[in-house]
């Protein structure tokens, strides 16, 4: 945990001066019209670095606690973790051919089978009619276009 | 220029009309729904909600999310004592008696003690709120940007100084909020700055994407992280519970009243909200208890110490947004992002340029405070049943209601993609102790900063005098110096820390 501290920090830290530089792109300094737009933007940048290097000069001065440290996550806890968040990059990364219904939907059977380890009808039912009520509840009824994905337009208007 | 009751009387009639009554309604239902679920919270759930309420007037939406946060305070409770989860942070507090009462066989007398308390605290609060925001909104009228500019500095001081969490972190995650909010276009010149070069971020880092990112989906990792299990009692309340409960009540006045005004204070304070002011509450109970050993162990004042105050404080924490624009907690920060959707410009000029609006809310707090206590009161069973809804089900439902509210707001895709990644830094952030309350807060608030302050060196014409030749403007700002070393002081007497929570609700 300590270490995770340590690294986070410092990466953080790297971060914040690697924003510097597109601060000063702009103008930073008094123009006609007072402050340039770069002025706030550069003095928050400088803060963050100064706070970010407080914090890791603390965590690097803090006294390692004995024993065998608590890690920042437990090894079982990884898997589910990732069965999470891997698809749901898959999901957004291929939104333009499964919009946000399909792959939706595609992403609840998933999480069902392999988590939720439901059964199969439990799957389907779900992650069909679910979808399909969100798309009457944002399509039709509150107007709100969402990405449908060429699949569920061709699906729909055959283009 | 109306009197105060001749306002309340106009905002009651607003907030009694069908459509309105029937907003509150849904909203308190939903809220408390989104209260009784793990890893949907108030500030998510609002979040969540904003999306829908584009085609709604302002009046109308308002009316709407304050509900749900109404509903999701009640609703925090009821998973508290049942299951002995905490379904929002507030309700933490409640869980230490509320769930050893439910072991004991009196589920129904703890439920209505944490309703009942909510209720009193609730309906406290919006009488202070009534007659104290005419007032402070009509002093903040003569606010210029200099003003302007030191309240926000005491906004972000006070999470730094009350917050309770590691100063350092908090003073980081406020300057982090500022600076995403300068991401996309100078709000003075017009011009592109900080995008990268990416045309889809000149239109700026999105408040409501990054909420829903940290709040919704890093609880959802925390949630998935540590594996949820269920175990609850059943719940029920029947009519002699209602009473048992009840004849106690008087007995605790002063732990009402105490937690009332702690909580209505804590509340108005930005930067803190219900949480910490449900823990000062408890705290205090127990200390001026007589038999102090019975907390923890199933006592009902337990139960109503942290309720009455977490009510109260919700409540006070829409003050500041309606008077000042400064939003007293991160789910009053969601609702104050609405205002600019809704083409509102938050502060004290809304008392007089939108009267319906104002006091539609003011009036609705009363309504649906009432209408939230009988729903809840007769509700709980369902409620309840909320929760045997598997988190297999669950998780990915909120994951992808998530993405939906998320691209509504600006209908990009790269929105998708800040969330996750907003929603992985709110995972990481949370484990490694770093207040997200101050980054949503001043994300929100940048640009107003940002136009304060810029307006202020050009009033002084680029002297940061005028920030201490102006009473009003130095008191505030002396204020916010005292409380950004509030924290140093404290180490510096090496007093025993309080492990305090971090601000959230």
């Amino acid at each position: 945990m300590h270490r995770a501290e340590t690294v986070f920090a410092a990466l953080l830290l790297v971060g914040a001066v690697l924003l510097i530089p597109q601060t000063l792109k702009l103008p930073v300094a008094w123009t006609p019209t007072g402050p340039g737009s770069g002025f706030f933007p550069l003095w928050l940048v400088v803060g963050v670095v100064f706070q970010m290097a407080l914090i890791l000069v603390r965590s690097l001065r803090a006294p390692v606690p004995p024993g065998r440290a608590a890690p920042f996550i437990e090894r079982e806890s990884v898997r589910p973790l990732l069965i999470v968040f891997l698809p749901m990059v898959a999901v957004i990364s291929m939104l333009r051919y499964l919009g946000i219904y399909i792959g939706g939907g595609l992403y609840l059977a998933g999480y069902m089978i392999f988590v939720g380890r439901q059964r199969w009808v439990t799957v389907l039912l779900v992650s069909i009619l679910l979808p399909v009520a969100l798309f009457f509840i944002f399509e039709r009824w509150f107007l709100l276009p969402m990405p449908k994905g060429t699949l569920l337009e061709y699906l729909l208007y055959g283009r | 220029m109306f009197g105060v009751f001749d306002n309340l009387l106009y905002g009651l009639g607003v907030a009694l009309t069908p459509e309105h009554l029937t907003i509150a309604f849904v909203g308190l239902i939903l809220g408390t729904a989104i209260g009784v679920l793990p890893g949907l919270g108030g500030t998510n759930g609002v979040a969540l909600l904003l999306p829908l309420t584009f085609h709604l007037s302002p009046t109308s939406a308002i009316i709407l999310l304050s509900s749900v946060y109404w509903g999701a305070l009640f609703g925090g409770a009821i998973t508290s004592i049942l299951f002995n989860i905490p379904g929002e942070p507030w309700s933490v507090a409640t869980t230490f008696d509320g769930h050893p009462l439910a072991q004991q066989g009196k589920p129904g007398v703890a439920l209505t003690a944490a309703f009942t308390s909510s209720f009193i605290g609730a309906a406290v609060a919006i009488l202070l709120f009534t007659f104290f925001a005419p007032p402070l909104a009509e002093w903040a009228l003569k606010f210029g940007p200099p003003e302007n500019f030191a309240v926000l500095m005491l906004a972000f001081a006070t999470f730094a100084g009350l917050g309770g969490g590691d100063p350092a972190k908090t003073i980081f995650m406020t300057l982090l909020g500022l600076l995403l909010s300068t991401v996309g276009f100078d709000i003075v010149s017009g011009a592109p700055r900080m995008n990268f070069g990416l045309v889809q971020l000149q239109s700026g880092v999105n408040f409501i994407v990054v909420a829903i990112g940290l709040f919704g989906l890093g609880e959802i990792f925390l949630t998935v992280e540590e594996g949820l299990r269920i175990k609850g009692v059943r719940g029920r309340i029947g009519f002699r519970d209602l009473w048992e409960t009840w004849k106690l009540f008087p007995r605790y006045w002063a732990t009402i009243i105490r937690g009332t005004i702690l909580g209505f204070w804590v509340g108005v304070l930005p930067g803190t909200g219900a949480t910490p002011a449900s823990f000062m509450s408890y705290g205090l109970a127990k200390q001026f208890s007589k038999y102090p050993g019975k907390f923890g162990k199933g006592e009902v004042e337990g139960v109503v110490a942290p309720e009455t105050a977490a009510h109260a404080a919700g409540i006070g924490s829409l003050l500041p947004m309606i008077t000042l624009g400064i939003p007293g907690s991160p789910t009053a920060a969601v609702m104050l992002a609405g205002f600019f959707i809704w083409g509102l410009n938050p502060g004290a000029l809304l008392f007089q340029t939108h009267r319906e609006f104002v006091w539609g809310l003011i009036g609705s707090m009363y309504v649906a405070n009432v209408l939230g206590v009988l729903i809840v009161l007769t509700l709980v069973p369902l409620f309840a049943s909320i929760n045997r809804i598997p988190f297999g089900i669950l998780a990915p439902l909120i994951v992808i209601l998530s993405s939906i509210g998320a691209y509504a707001t600006n209908n990009q895709v790269l929105d998708l993609w800040i969330m996750l990644g907003s929603g992985v830094m709110g995972y990481l952030f949370k484990k490694l102790k770093y207040p997200l309350a101050p980054l949503v807060v001043a994300l929100v608030l940048g640009d107003m900063t940002e136009q304060a302050l810029r307006q202020s060196l050009i009033m002084g014409q680029g002297s940061i005098a005028i920030f201490v030749t102006r009473p009003i403007t130095l008191t505030f700002i002396l204020a916010a110096v005292a409380l950004f070393l509030l924290p140093l002081f404290r180490s510096v007497r090496r007093r025993p820390r309080l492990p305090a929570p971090a601000p959230a609700g």
